[in-house]
């Protein structure tokens, strides 16, 4: 692997791989963790009802979960959610499948490497949202039109990763893989893609943040059907407490995408040396 | 002959950087320049609704407000994220305390919070920088948490031996070491700050980068709404570029010792 | 890591090809060409889901539209700005505007025409389906007290600014110092109740919902202040369908007309249906001001209303009306 793999600890990174903690360590985390999600659930519910946060803006937290609980019930929920994971899931989907592939292309030939730079350097900051008045002419208020948004922002975010993946290839390895003839496919195999998977990982957990957010966006703002939709709807509406019920569950949908991430990131690169910086994007 | 060598270096670097990007306007004007779709409007109609608007009183009128607004949540966002992280960062049990609750709270995408937001914030500007300050906040207490845990033991030891405590060591040691993660979360920052920034202005106010593109939107002038999502894009890149320069000034320090560690190559 | 590998590869797969199999077009795209198979047209409109668009499903409820070979298809958008690019690019074959939105879409070159009125104000003061309103304990008693402050409208630069103006111009005051604000029409209660803005111009079901819950008062109707029996919005087609298919358009005004007619002289049937498409409970629907349904759109009050949105500044020059309304 590359010197940089050897690396002792120096500065910002670690040292060695992750301590693996010991078992009363991580049952008294977990408790702690419980205590913390408790306790800020009981502050909010004494915050609202002694009054000291409006019951208009604040609903107690007991009367969110019982919205959550009936929302799930009558299948609204279901609908709204499944709404937005397969439009996350989709937009997701076609902008890493591209980002993937242009970045091997680009990637591996020096040249287009450098002539690409200044344009995807100038492309990469526009802000998606930017597009959002267009897609609302383009499409109107369907699928197609938040996808436009979220294909946008994380083509780029993975595109970088790649790149930067595909750059990173030791030279020694890469000579080594040349002088035995490897074909460009064994190549990519063998060589780059090990090499590239950290960033390719990170690229993908980065991707799929962005993409999220901007499922929702495009929810709120295009009208897309979703759970951005319905929060929209509820607020318009006056009904704060499934308002918040709504928020719950897109925060419980960003957080079970994180692990499943996290999850993803150990089984893939487990037998990767532990340094894996996220790369100045 | 080493300025031929430079002109050439130089000429090289020229062609590189600008044949694709001039290739693609080039044929973005030709090919739109006969069009007559209501939405897709001639790059030449485009370029002179961009003068038009944004090199006039717009760019005081919105583009200031709305930079304003950005600059606020993020300098907000930068101080809570900073101060709370390193608190966090540096108490164990504190960190398994609130942990979750943060894991959730930053898993909320932004924009699912602005109609709560609009409840407790009303209609003004404190509205749209809160909604910038419930983005940028979490990537940099996230990763100042993470910068903090890692600040490496050698380090931690010597400055106990050496009795450097408090403040200094809050500074040299604490900070130092994790402002290289911490600049990664404000890089993240950043990009969100600009998406919100632009959400918070949509349906709501009367200035701003992202009312005007909306206005134009709702009012059908396509040309003037192309020519505000250049003018995003341009403030995207322009922002990109001032960051870049910022994160070299503060990780002088850090480039340094990882481009000694590659072997010269960066 | 071979095993790893694969599983990298295997997952990406999988999200390429649930990319490639979802569907693209969720709530139903519509055909943007009317069709022509076995009889019947299947016409797509676009509409907003207000209380001004009962008479439609009303009529297809009747049949109208049915009788004239045309099938039915409505999809929802959130206002003109979605509905009138969908109607130019023919995603939809009919839409339901606002008349300042499809002035300032034919003076940015899109080339539409009216086909059959949409709604219009009642023309009486103090009954009208929308109003000028301010919180119930606002000192504000007249529209000419509005100097200086902060009014909420559905969409800036459109009709119902326009038309605000012309109530505070005649109460006496000077409109150019107020400061409107984007606030969609559900919001505009809690606008009123947090003091948010000093005066929001509401329509049903919102105007009666604030009423019934004390939060705010009517001052003044501009419906009826900007023009006697506004013709407020129209149901209209794109140059392209008119031209290619005269005959559907002509039989769709007629179907509409009809329909229009109906829901004038039945108004309890109207309050009826209007908690199937709008989200309006049955009893804010008994107790809601509706708006008149005439057959025809009234020309006059439209070039009043253009000579405002010259004042105003929203038009350049008065619209052309023969293109629009022929």
């Amino acid at each position: 692997m590359t010197a940089a793999a050897h690396r002792t600890g120096h500065a910002a990174g670690r040292t060695g791989p992750p301590r693996t903690r010991s078992v009363p360590d991580r049952v008294r985390s977990l408790l702690l963790g419980l205590t913390g999600l408790v306790g800020f659930g009981l502050l909010l519910e004494v915050l609202a009802r002694t009054g000291v946060v409006p019951a208009r803006y604040l609903p107690p937290t007991s009367r969110i979960l019982t919205e959550l609980v009936d929302s799930a019930a009558s299948g609204t929920l279901w609908a709204a959610a499944g709404n937005t994971v397969l439009t996350w899931a989709i937009g997701l989907g076609l902008a890493v499948a591209a980002a993937v592939v242009l970045g091997l292309i680009i990637g591996s030939v020096p040249l287009l490497r450098a002539a690409t730079a200044s344009t995807i350097e100038f492309l990469r900051p526009i802000p998606s949202v930017a597009w959002i008045p267009a897609a609302i002419v383009l499409y109107g208020p369907v699928r197609a039109g938040t996808l436009l948004i979220v294909v946008y922002a994380a083509f780029w975010q993975m595109l970088v990763q790649v790149l930067h993946g595909v750059v990173d290839v030791d030279p020694v390895a890469r000579d080594t893989a040349r002088s035995y003839r490897l074909g460009p496919i064994a190549r990519v195999r063998w060589v780059v893609l090990p090499t590239a998977l950290p960033y390719l990982v990170t690229g993908l957990r980065l991707a799929a943040t962005v993409a999220l957010i901007l499922t929702v966006t495009g929810e709120l703002f295009v009208g897309t059907p979703g759970l951005g939709a319905e929060i929209l709807r509820a607020s318009a509406g006056g009904a704060v407490a499934t308002t918040y019920a709504l928020v719950v569950v897109t925060g419980l949908l960003g957080v079970a995408a994180n692990l499943a991430f996290r999850a993803l990131e150990r089984y893939l690169l487990s037998w990767h040396p532990s340094i894996r910086r996220e790369v100045p994007a | 002959m080493r300025w031929a060598d430079r002109s050439v270096a130089l000429l090289r670097w020229l062609l590189l950087t600008a044949t694709l990007p001039t290739l693609l306007v080039v044929i973005w004007w030709y090919a739109s320049r006969d069009s007559t779709h209501f939405l897709f409007r001639p790059l030449s109609d485009i370029w002179a609704a961009f003068r038009q608007t944004w090199l006039g009183p717009r760019l005081v009128e919105d583009v200031l407000p709305s930079l304003s607004r950005l600059g606020q949540g993020y300098a907000a966002s930068l101080l809570l994220g900073v101060g709370i992280g390193v608190l966090i960062g540096l108490h164990r049990t504190l960190r398994a305390l609130v942990e979750p609750v943060l894991e959730f709270l930053r898993a909320i995408p932004p924009p699912a919070l602005i109609p709560l937001i609009g409840l407790f914030a009303g209609l003004g500007d404190t509205r749209r920088v809160v909604i910038i300050i419930a983005g940028c906040v979490w990537p940099i207490l996230l990763n100042t948490v993470e910068g903090v845990r890692a600040v490496d033991e050698v380090l931690t030891d010597t400055c106990r031996s050496y009795r450097i405590r408090g403040p200094r060591r809050l500074y040299h040691l604490v900070l130092r070491s994790a402002s290289p993660q911490i600049m990664t979360g404000a890089r993240q920052a950043l990009a969100i700050g600009i998406i919100l920034m632009v959400i918070s202005e949509l349906q709501r106010t009367d200035r701003g980068i992202g009312y005007a593109v909306e206005e134009f939107q709702t009012s059908f002038r396509y040309a003037e709404m192309w020519s505000g999502v250049i003018m995003l894009g341009l403030l995207g890149v322009a922002l990109s570029l001032l960051f870049r320069l910022a994160d070299q000034r503060v990780l002088r320090w850090y480039h340094g010792v990882r481009a000694t560690e590659k072997g010269g190559r960066q | 890591m071979k095993r790893k590998l694969a599983a990298s590869l295997f997952i990406t797969a999988l999200l390429v090809s649930a990319a490639c199999g979802g569907d693209n077009g969720d709530g139903g795209d519509g055909d943007g060409q009317a069709t022509n198979g076995g009889g019947a047209d299947t016409v797509t409109v676009g509409l907003i889901p207000i209380v001004d668009v009962a008479p439609l499903f009303l009529g297809d409820q009747q049949g109208f539209f049915a009788d004239r070979g045309i099938e039915l298809q409505t999809e929802f958008a959130a206002g003109g700005a979605e509905i009138i690019p969908g109607v130019q690019s023919g995603q939809f074959d009919f839409g339901f505007s606002n008349v300042i939105s499809l002035m300032l879409a034919q003076a940015s070159g899109l080339e539409l025409q009216a086909v059959a009125n949409g709604n219009s104000s009642t023309g009486v003061q103090g009954e009208d389906f929308g109003s000028l309103m301010v919180p119930v304990d606002s000192p504000i008693q007249d529209p000419a007290e509005l100097e200086g402050a902060t009014v909420a409208t559905n969409t800036l630069n459109n009709i119902v600014d326009t038309i605000v103006r012309a109530s505070v111009r005649k109460a006496g005051g000077d409109p150019s110092t107020i400061e409107f604000v984007g606030v969609p029409f559900p919001e505009m209660e809690a606008a009123l109740a947090n003091g948010d803005v000093d005066a929001a111009f509401p329509v049903e079901p919102f105007q009666t919902l604030i009423r019934t819950n004390d939060v705010g008062r009517s001052i003044a109707w501009s419906w009826v202040d900007a023009a006697p029996d506004l013709t407020v919005a129209v149901y209209f087609t794109s140059g392209r369908l008119a031209q290619e298919d005269p005959d559907l358009v002509a039989r769709f005004a007629e179907a509409m007309a009809e329909a229009l007619a109906y829901a004038n002289d039945n108004p309890d049937e109207v309050r009826a249906i209007l908690p199937d498409y709008a989200r309006v409970s049955p009893e804010i629907a008994a107790e809601l001001t509706l708006p008149t349904w005439p057959p025809e759109v009234n020309r006059a009050s439209l070039e009043q209303l253009g000579e405002l949105a010259v004042q105003d500044g929203l038009l350049s020059e008065p619209p052309d009306l023969d293109a629009l309304v022929p």
